[in-house]
């Protein structure tokens, strides 16, 4: 059995030029209890909020069916049955395209008359057998079943049929830009760029779409979603002085031997390390900045820090955004953060007593809190898989 | 001449004192000692946490090893050049 794998899901959506809300929905859930991601795209008739409302029907309704578990025919009944009947079609109309993955490697994607997902591996096209069926109450609408075992490096793509449509009636166009265009588009990004996150993807993929459009104003809404199998990227990050000095050994071992990236964010903590694995430990200038204390090269680690300060700034720029053009330990640490998948936390719990002194110009967060509040964002808003270990 | 060794400590503590401050000496020193000085950044010094012998006044440098506390700009180019002017004569 291959190791737990890590899905980047992301997605990116512009609504159809002239509307105020979305006409698609996206939504996508992590089970962590179940070790399993549902995403889910949905496609409402028309477009505007009658559009939304059907959409968002459907995305939540499916979700709630999926997290159930719920035998596929009775669950896609009950949504069409539930679904207003559109007047002039006479048909209950939102589409979707739902993917259910497993991260020990199974995935299950169901379709109902959204463009067929394109599934990449090995980056090629992989062409994979799904089953057709229909209820016998609604003979008429199919839904198409298909399931992979993924492998690393595996990238699944869902969208709405704005992105296989976008041009159509154009000169160059006349069919629009079609699913092989979409797939010889993802092929080329994805040789220039192979590890590209799934959001940067699907964004490009959507800008593309419009791109086709006549003056680039969306024709319809264009959505896609995106889903990337990869082996975690894994991050270990050691702050602090542990409360007891014995255990000074201990961390520098985690050090020598993680098999993933590092950072080391406090002066005292590289200072341990430093001595404890004899290794050579410089400031690096090009870090230099007025408001952070500068960056340090070691070798094995990926980056050093400062402690509060920096820690304190980079949960700044997760809730805010990361400052553009700038080189500071900070924005050093916000990158390793959001490039990895899986970041473990070594935290020293000894306390500071200098930062107690009441004479600082300014009031310093206590470590364990700053740390806390860093790991629960990444956590719920940036959906990384954290740990945390006290020393 | 043997360069004058500057060490800045650009630890949490000195850092919020204004240890940043000084650290204008690396980038944009005075013209008659811009030649004279090797300024060295440091991890904490480890002085701030000495609370016993009263060492909570940062930031702290090191002008050739002799530390100068609640240091700034002035008080370090003024040290600087007392040096230099000591090994004038
Ligand atoms: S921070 Fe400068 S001596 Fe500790």
């Amino acid at each position: 059995m291959t190791s737990s794998l890590f899905i980047d899901i992301g997605s990116y959506q512009v609504q159809k030029s002239g509307e105020d809300c979305f006409g698609d929905t996206i939504y996508a859930k992590k089970i962590p209890e179940e070790q399993r991601i549902i995403g889910i795209l949905s496609d409402g008739l028309g477009s505007g909020v009658k559009a939304n409302i059907l959409s968002s029907m459907t995305t939540r309704m499916a979700m709630k069916f999926m997290e159930d578990n719920t035998e596929l025919q009775r669950a896609s009944e009950t949504m069409m049955d539930a679904l207003p009947i559109c007047q002039v079609r006479k048909i209950s109309y939102a589409t979707f395209s739902i993917v259910d993955s497993e991260l020990e490697g199974k995935t299950r994607i169901f379709e109902m008359d959204n463009p067929r997902y394109i599934f990449i591996r090995n980056n090629r096209l992989f062409d994979i057998k799904g089953r057709e069926f229909s209820s016998p109450k609604w003979k008429d609408r199919k839904i198409c079943v298909s399931q992979v075992n993924n492998l690393p490096e595996d990238r699944i793509i869902v969208m709405s049929d704005g992105v296989t449509q976008a041009g159509i009636g154009n000169k160059k166009y006349p069919l629009g830009w079609g699913r092989q265009g979409c797939i010889d588009f993802i092929l080329k990004t994805l040789r220039q760029d192979p590890y590209i996150s799934s959001s940067a993807l699907a964004e490009k993929i959507v800008n593309e779409a419009l791109s086709k459009e006549n003056g680039a104003k969306a024709g319809d809404d264009i959505s896609c979603m995106c889903l990337y199998f990869r082996n975690p990227r894994k991050l270990l990050i050691v702050t602090g002085p542990p409360f007891n000095e014995d255990k000074d050994r201990e961390i520098s071992e985690m050090v020598a031997n993680y098999d993933g990236k590092i950072a080391v964010c406090g002066g005292t903590t590289a200072n341990i390390i430093e001595r404890e694995l004899c290794l050579k430990c410089e400031i690096d200038k090009t870090s230099f900045d007025t408001k952070i204390p500068m960056a340090s090269k070691m070798e094995g680690v990926d980056l050093v820090t400062e402690g509060i300060l920096t820690l304190t700034d980079a949960y700044r720029m997760l809730k805010e955004g990361i400052d553009k053009n700038s080189n500071t330990a900070s924005v050093r640490l916000v990158k390793l953060f959001l490039g990895s998948d899986r970041i473990d936390f070594v935290v020293g719990t000894k306390i500071n007593v200098a930062h107690q002194d009441p004479n600082l110009p300014m009031e310093l967060e206590i470590r364990r809190n700053i740390v806390k509040k860093i790991f629960r964002l990444l956590q719920s808003q940036y959906l990384k898989e954290i740990s945390v270990r006290y020393l | 001449m043997e360069k004058i060794k500057v060490k800045i400590c650009c630890g949490t503590s000195c850092f919020v004192m204004g240890a940043a401050q000084i650290q204008v000496l690396e980038f944009d020193p005075p013209a008659d000692i811009k030649d004279k000085i090797e300024i060295e950044e440091s991890r904490c010094m480890n002085y701030c946490h000495n609370t016993a012998a009263k060492y909570n006044r940062g930031p702290f440098v090191e002008v050739n090893g002799e530390l100068i506390e609640e240091a700034n700009f002035e008080k370090v180019v003024n040290k600087i050049r007392e040096i230099l002017d000591g090994t004038k004569d």
